[in-house]
């Protein structure tokens, strides 16, 4: 009866199994922000659990959750309004953040999201609150949400903030939403504050990486892998050429940026800043596979799980934490590790979006 | 016992302030709008404020936190008879982490000091406002603070990394750090600019800015407003991102030159004050490129600050506008709208034909690169029917700005003066989610009542689906 009723709510929507996704009865693919609202009220009306799914790229983020109804933001992706002039663009969430670029790089401008996206969306990426290499420049993802639309969990259709570069207007819903991981609802659209893209590009190797941090000025990212470090810098030429004087290395022409890890197991440490050093020293001795951003406190990893006790346990004494990407399916591993404080704080505002508890349910920490 | 005494034995007797001459000038800020106060206290640490936040919730008593009160639009000030918590003692030893570069420090540590005390380290707190030499960080943080310079840096959201809070339940919790993107939902930026009606910040972790090795001011004059706006777009259409753009027309640099004697040219329809920052190679280029727009655009003159002391000059004679204003009438009232920058010339058109027909004089002086305007209509509230017709002018101004895909507030915060006018840019289903939001951080509603979102946001009627347990 409830299928039947699902169904024909539904009906047009309906998508085959997505491969590669997780076992769910209906697989639903929304039109419209008000189809994904109407579907999410009928789900929480009668305690369906809904996962969301843009492209699968950070799908073994969180804690598992279980769904009757997987609702993927394939349809919704297009990109809705981009005011040149403004600096700003409204974008669904099912559109590939290489396209999304790509198509802002014709007009030299750049919504500065991870710069190696594979086949992630924007929706994605803002839901799982991933930055790229340059925030140490342009800082987080998160500082660009200049508006979001959400269907919450209960299936209302809200706005948040606005398509405006400066604005305080009402509570930070964008914010509140990046890095929510689906647990409020499924976004269905944001706008994007841009940046204009300098005219050149070069990178620095440099041999001491703290030392670079210090003598150059604001650079985009300083990068440190097993192979060295790297400094990237962007402007005109007279301003790279000034800043490679300053740190004292050669000029290598455009971006190269780390490739994404490989294996089985990939983590992040999050860690203070000045905490970098020191984990990228012990990284080393272990042989672990890193990509450190100075001046961030962001290390991915490639390590076996049982490396990862250990890294957990110094992240989390320095005040930051290790995130899981992705672990061996069988592996039973806390994705999270240590949750927030004010997690009592946390699970009330998720039930001001989602009263039921259907969207994407316990993949935050704290099983919220 | 009654509140005060509580309060008394809690904090002793100089710490609580109940006369109503003390609380007059506690329960209003340098706005426009008066409020009413049952006591003032000043505590000096968190557990205090903790204290006194769940004694006036036994007393039934609503909670606002205060700093300076160098707000204007209310946000401090009282909806209905409160207990002001005044947060200007909360100021425990910095702990400044060069390495991280960012810094705790208290929220009423005042807003000039933290960049001053970090300034041998070469760094900075980015917001800026322009009452920063007497404005508290937890001000900053409660109002989501801008200032000239948040054009390339941001608001103070994105300077903030975490807090320590005092709940509405009087319970201590610590919200992001100094790592980046801390687990769970980002409740650290919801809190900034939710005007303590979330909690009360008493302890803030301030990002540290890098400061600029140059840094190149110009001063570009203009015959006509539009052009002034027109060289604002054709500069950031170049790709140049300057660390400030802001304009000033000339009854407000005439009222500024008057106050600041900052060799001011007056005879400008308006004027632009640009700042670039950076290395030397970036900062003179940038600074050609924004001279040559100016030219192509019709400034009649530019100026570019021969050395420190000029350019102090000319940003205190930006940042002196409000005091400035303040001496041509007695009363002013502040208009904070966004608008989206290619909107600019058409608003501000506007606004000056609303100014003409409500006959109220008008001052415009605006953050022209982020399409930050701030009408400031000055009058004498003495005048019968004065207020009345400056509020009508106000509401019409924002109308304007909203209906060019604008909103109410860039950088002062909703408060009471824009509260009521929030259905203009949300709809109830929007404001409905707002209001859920703050019950649940606050579900008594102690916290700042009144603020933020119109009476009667909250609209059970929205939730179509029966409450947990209800069926």
């Amino acid at each position: 009866m409830l299928k039947q009723e699902l169904a024909r709510l539904a009906r047009g929507l309906l998508a085959d199994p997505i491969p590669g996704a997780p076992e769910a009865e209906f697989t639903i693919t929304p039109d419209t922000g008000e189809d994904a609202a109407a579907i999410l009220a009928f789900a929480s009306g009668n305690g369906l659990r809904v996962r969301f799914w843009g492209a699968g790229n950070h799908q073994a983020m969180g804690n598992s959750v279980p769904a009757d109804i997987l609702m993927a933001t394939t349809r919704l992706d297009s990109i809705v309004d981009w005011q040149v002039e403004d600096l700003t663009v409204v974008v669904e969430p099912g559109v590939a953040v290489a396209d999304l670029e790509a198509g802002l790089q014709q007009q030299n401008q750049a919504a500065v999201l991870p710069e190696v996206p594979g086949t992630a969306t924007v929706g994605g990426v803002v839901a799982a609150g991933l930055s790229g290499w340059r925030r140490l420049r342009y800082g987080p993802t998160r500082d660009r949400m200049l508006e979001v639309r959400l269907a919450t969990g209960d299936g209302r259709l809200i706005r948040g903030g606005g398509r405006l570069v400066k604005n305080v207007t009402g509570y930070d819903l964008p914010r509140l939403a990046t890095g929510s991981f689906g647990s409020l609802g499924l976004i269905t659209e944001v706008c994007l504050k841009l940046w204009p893209l300098p005219p050149e590009h070069a990178m620095v190797h440099v041999e001491d990486a703290e030392q670079a941090r210090k003598a150059a000025y604001r650079p985009l990212a300083l990068i440190e892998t097993n192979t060295g470090a790297t400094l990237y810098l962007s402007g005109s030429r007279e301003e790279i050429e000034a800043q490679a004087e300053r740190v004292g290395g050669d000029l290598v022409p455009g971006h190269c940026w780390p490739q994404p890890l490989v294996g089985d197991t990939e983590a992040v440490l999050r860690v203070p800043p000045s905490d970098v050093g020191e984990l990228v020293a012990r990284l080393r001795e272990a042989d672990i596979d890193f990509q450190a951003a100075h001046g961030v406190g962001e290390i991915r990893i490639a390590a076996e799980v049982d490396q990862l006790v250990e890294l957990r346990h110094a992240a989390e004494r320095a005040g930051g934490a290790l995130v899981i990407v992705r672990v061996p399916p069988e592996i039973d591993f806390d994705p999270w590790g240590k949750p927030p404080d004010g997690i009592e704080l946390q699970r009330r505002v998720k039930q001001a979006f989602d009263p039921r508890g259907v969207a994407n349910p316990g993949i935050l920490p704290g099983g919220i | 016992m009654t509140l005060v005494d509580d309060l008394q034995a809690l904090l002793g007797p100089d710490r609580v302030h109940s006369h109503p001459l003390e609380l007059l000038v506690y329960a209003k800020d340098s706005g426009v709008t008066p409020g009413e106060a049952v006591a003032a206290v000043l505590p000096e640490t968190t557990q205090e404020v903790a204290a006194c936040v769940r004694t006036a919730a036994r007393h039934g008593v609503p909670v606002v936190a205060r700093g300076t009160g160098t707000g204007l639009a209310g946000g401090a000030v009282p909806d209905l008879p409160a207990l002001l918590v005044v947060m200007t003692r909360v100021d425990p030893p910095w702990e400044i982490h060069r390495g991280s570069r960012c810094a705790w420090v208290g929220a009423g540590a005042l807003n000039l000091d933290v960049s001053r005390g970090v300034e041998e380290l070469g760094l900075h707190f980015a917001p800026d406002p322009s009452s920063e030499a007497a404005c508290t960080v937890g001000g900053n943080v409660g109002t989501n603070a801008g200032g000239p310079h948040c054009l390339a840096e941001g608001t103070t959201v994105a300077h903030i990394l975490g807090m320590e809070m005092v709940t509405a339940s009087g319970e201590v919790v610590v919200l992001g750090g100094a790592a980046p993107d801390p687990v769970g939902l980002d409740l650290r930026g919801v809190v900034v600019g939710s005007e303590g009606t979330l909690g009360i910040v008493t302890r803030v972790l301030v990002k540290l800015t890098e400061n600029a090795p140059a840094v190149r001011t110009l001063l570009l004059t203009f015959d006509s407003i539009r052009d002034a706006a027109a060289t604002v777009s054709s500069v950031i259409g170049d790709g140049i991102v300057p660390a400030a753009l802001e304009m000033m027309d000339q009854p407000t640099v005439i009222a500024v030159d008057a106050f600041t004697r900052g060799d001011l040219p007056v005879g400008a329809a308006a004027v632009l004050l640009a700042e670039v920052v950076g290395l030397d190679a970036a900062v003179d280029e940038e600074a050609r490129t924004i001279e040559r727009i100016g030219r192509e655009q019709g400034a009649t003159s530019v100026r570019v600050a021969a050395d420190e002391a000029e350019r102090t000059l000319l940003w205190k004679a930006r940042k002196s506008a409000f005091g400035a204003v303040a001496q041509t009438a007695p009363d002013y009232f502040l208009n904070d709208a966004v608008v989206p920058r290619t909107a600019l010339v058409d608003v501000v058109t506007e606004i000056y034909a609303i100014g003409d027909r409500f006959g109220v004089k008008m001052l415009n002086v605006f953050h022209a690169g982020d399409g930050n305007i701030h009408p400031l209509v000055v009058y004498d509230a003495r005048e019968p029917g004065m207020t009345d017709q400056v509020r009508a002018a106000a509401e019409e101004m924002m109308r304007v700005a909203v209906a060019a895909g604008g909103s109410l507030t860039g950088e002062h915060g909703v408060g009471l003066l824009r509260r009521d006018l929030m259905d203009l840019v949300f709809t109830p289903i929007d404001l409905d989610a707002q209001a859920r939001l703050r019950d649940a951080f606050d579900p008594d509603g102690i916290l700042n009542p009144g603020k933020v979102l119109p009476r009667g946001a909250r609209c059970n009627d929205f939730g179509m689906i029966p409450e947990p347990g209800g069926d």
